[in-house]
């Protein structure tokens, strides 16, 4: 794993994309978790929106956008639910920064460090909905780990092939 | 001179976030009466605001993604597999005719069930007012399981609807949007259905666990629930009717939280992970469709046959007990009616006296064997018998009597010929 400076890995490595990739690529992610649990059923182990904050994170690797790419997409999921608006933004928050962080200082174009950085992101947004759920507002809720390590698993699998498809809308200068 | 902000500016803006976040989320959650900490089931103004925006922006999309899923679905059945259909065709039509029949007489089964709840005082329905309606998303979560409807406040949805399927009940309308709705299912762990075990009759509480079963929870041990026993609707949460199918008893496990309970886990009757159509009860008093309205006027009118043989029959009963027999005779005056007899119409009738009586024949004394009223019991029975039975044995003081006059005017009404003796002194009941 090389490991370069903060600044120069910002400086080079900085994707762009088209403001409208901003707003549609997380919008269908949304719209796609929210529809494909219909035909899936109880195998629908991924978290879309989990994978496109961490992708622009670490694309474009600034924590700050990180931070507010996940908090938008946390609160967007939590207002698709029945429970509190704001678990999941809490829990997305925190994974968008430190994927954005955790950016800056590797290099993410590997691929299979892109894939234990998913896996390792989805446990860590797995533990932060649960312990806001637990400890922070005090409810009583079960949790089937297996269900969310197979979620960390289809995460990675799908970042697999989102992520170079997403890379094709980068803007080249 | 670089500020404390602009320095820890990711930090700062983190933590803000944050903030913000954890202060929303203690405005929306509160402290229970139970100690407790819940949510409120019904959102506040600026919570149902943010979820209303979520969801129209969502449910378009999904809409189209479940129309061209539909779309493409019917293209493929009506234009790629019309193989044999017309075959099909015709077996199904033979089975809707049968299953016409068997209808119409399950109609009347339901109808008399409904009389006998009727007279128990039960307010329950046998039919409910329903909305069709098509799934159309989820929530995206497995945490949270619930899926929106394609309809909402204009089909006159409202929250706290029951939704079922012909296989059994899936869950209630949780929110309602003017086009869409949200449906908790039975199988989230925040629902709650008041369920009824129908072989021993135990009620409780269905809510879903972790693994998205629903199970019912707060139960003593006890050994007789056991698997594949039915789950019904109790009917006690104002929400769900009564007798509704739920599912069957799948396995009992141990509350790993409190001692002495266990945990029913239901295998749902509905198939939670795969519907696509639902039914919304809006209503529960009683509709029918057209074709069941029509069998059941057809219905009333054999009925109201039925009874007017019973009238005529009723009637035609009325004339003959005129013809028959009476308690008065029009030949005879008034007083003399055989209403108006209050003799014993069945005398008692004695046995007949013995041929050599001695000390233990009964109505002879102890001491001398002579006979103390045995006259009297035998003039008053059967004087003419006696008389011709014992003209060889030596009178007796009572044997020398004259047979004395019947006393009973059942036996010898007046006007009439002498009664009969013994058994055919009975009244006669002369028309």
């Amino acid at each position: 794993m090389s490991v370069l400076t903060a600044d120069s890995r910002r400086d080079l490595e900085i994707h762009r994309y088209p403001v409208l990739i901003y707003g549609l690529v997380p919008l269908v992610a949304l719209v796609l978790q929210a529809w494909l649990p219909r035909l899936l059923g109880k195998y629908a182990w991924f978290d879309l929106p989990l994978v496109v904050t961490v992708y622009f994170a670490l694309g474009r690797r600034s924590p700050i956008q990180g931070t507010i790419m996940g908090c938008a997409v946390g609160l967007f999921e939590d207002a698709l639910t029945h429970h509190a608006i704001g678990i999941n933004g809490i829990a997305k928050t925190i994974c968008g920064f430190m994927a954005a962080s955790v950016g800056i200082r590797i290099d993410v174009e590997n691929k299979i460090i892109r894939v234990g950085l998913i896996f390792l992101l989805s446990l860590l947004s797995s533990a932060l909905y649960i312990f806001v759920n637990r400890f922070l507002l005090g409810l009583a809720l079960e949790t089937d780990w297996f269900a969310e390590l197979y979620k960390a698993l289809g995460n990675s699998a799908i970042a697999l092939v989102a992520f170079p498809f997403l890379d094709r809308f980068q803007l080249r200068d | 001179m670089e500020t404390l902000f602009e320095r820890y500016r990711n930090l700062v803006v983190l933590l803000a976030m944050l903030l913000l976040q954890i202060v929303g989320l203690a405005v929306q959650v509160h402290r229970g009466d139970s100690g407790h900490m819940s949510l409120d089931p019904h959102d506040s103004k600026g919570v149902r605001l943010i979820r209303l925006w979520a969801n129209a922006i969502v449910s378009p999309p999904e809409r189209l993604f479940h129309s061209a899923g539909t779309s493409t679905s019917w293209l493929w059945q009506n234009y790629f597999d019309l193989r044999h259909v017309r075959d099909e065709n015709k077996d199904l039509q033979k089975n809707l005719d049968r299953l016409r029949l068997e209808q119409a007489a399950l109609l009347e089964d339901a109808r008399q069930g409904q009389r006998l709840q009727a007279l128990l005082n039960f307010q329950e329905k046998y039919i409910y007012k329903t909305q069709a309606a098509q799934i159309i998303g989820t929530s995206g979560s497995d945490q949270s399981r619930l899926f929106y409807i394609d309809k909402g406040a204009d089909s006159k949805l409202e929250r706290d609807m029951a939704v079922i399927t012909a296989d059994g009940i899936v869950g209630k309308v949780r929110e309602v949007y003017p086009r869409s709705a949200q449906v908790l299912v039975i199988n989230d762990q925040s629902s709650g259905a008041g369920v009824i075990l129908e072989t021993t009759r135990i009620r409780g509480i269905l809510r879903g666990n972790a693994l998205g079963q629903p199970q019912i929870v707060g139960l003593m041990v006890d050994s007789r629930i056991q698997p594949g026993e039915r789950v019904l609707t109790a009917g006690g949460d104002e929400i769900f009717p009564r007798g509704l199918p739920v599912g069957v008893v799948e396995k009992v496990v141990r509350d790993p939280d409190q001692d002495g309970f266990i945990r029913v886990v239901v295998k749902p009757a509905a198939h939670l992970d795969r519907l696509d159509e639902v039914l919304v009860i809006t209503s529960v008093e009683p509709r029918f469709p057209p074709e069941q309205t029509q069998d059941m006027a057809t219905s009333e009118a054999l009925k109201g046959g039925e009874v007017a043989e019973e009238k005529a029959q009723k009637k035609a009963s009325e004339i003959m007990a005129e013809r028959l027999p009476g308690l008065i005779d029009p030949s005879l005056p008034p007083d003399q009616q055989p209403l108006n007899d209050t003799s014993n119409p069945n005398p008692v009738t004695h046995p007949p006296m013995p041929l050599h009586p001695d000390r233990f024949t009964p109505g002879t004394d102890m001491s001398t064997g002579q006979s103390v009223t045995g006259g009297d019991v035998t003039s008053k029975t059967a004087p003419d018998e006696n008389a011709a039975k014992k003209p060889a044995t030596p009178p007796s003081k009572s044997e020398t009597k004259p047979p004395s006059k019947p006393e009973s005017k059942s036996a010898n009404p007046p006007g009439k010929a002498p009664a009969k003796p013994d058994k055919d002194a009975t009244p006669q009941r002369n028309p």
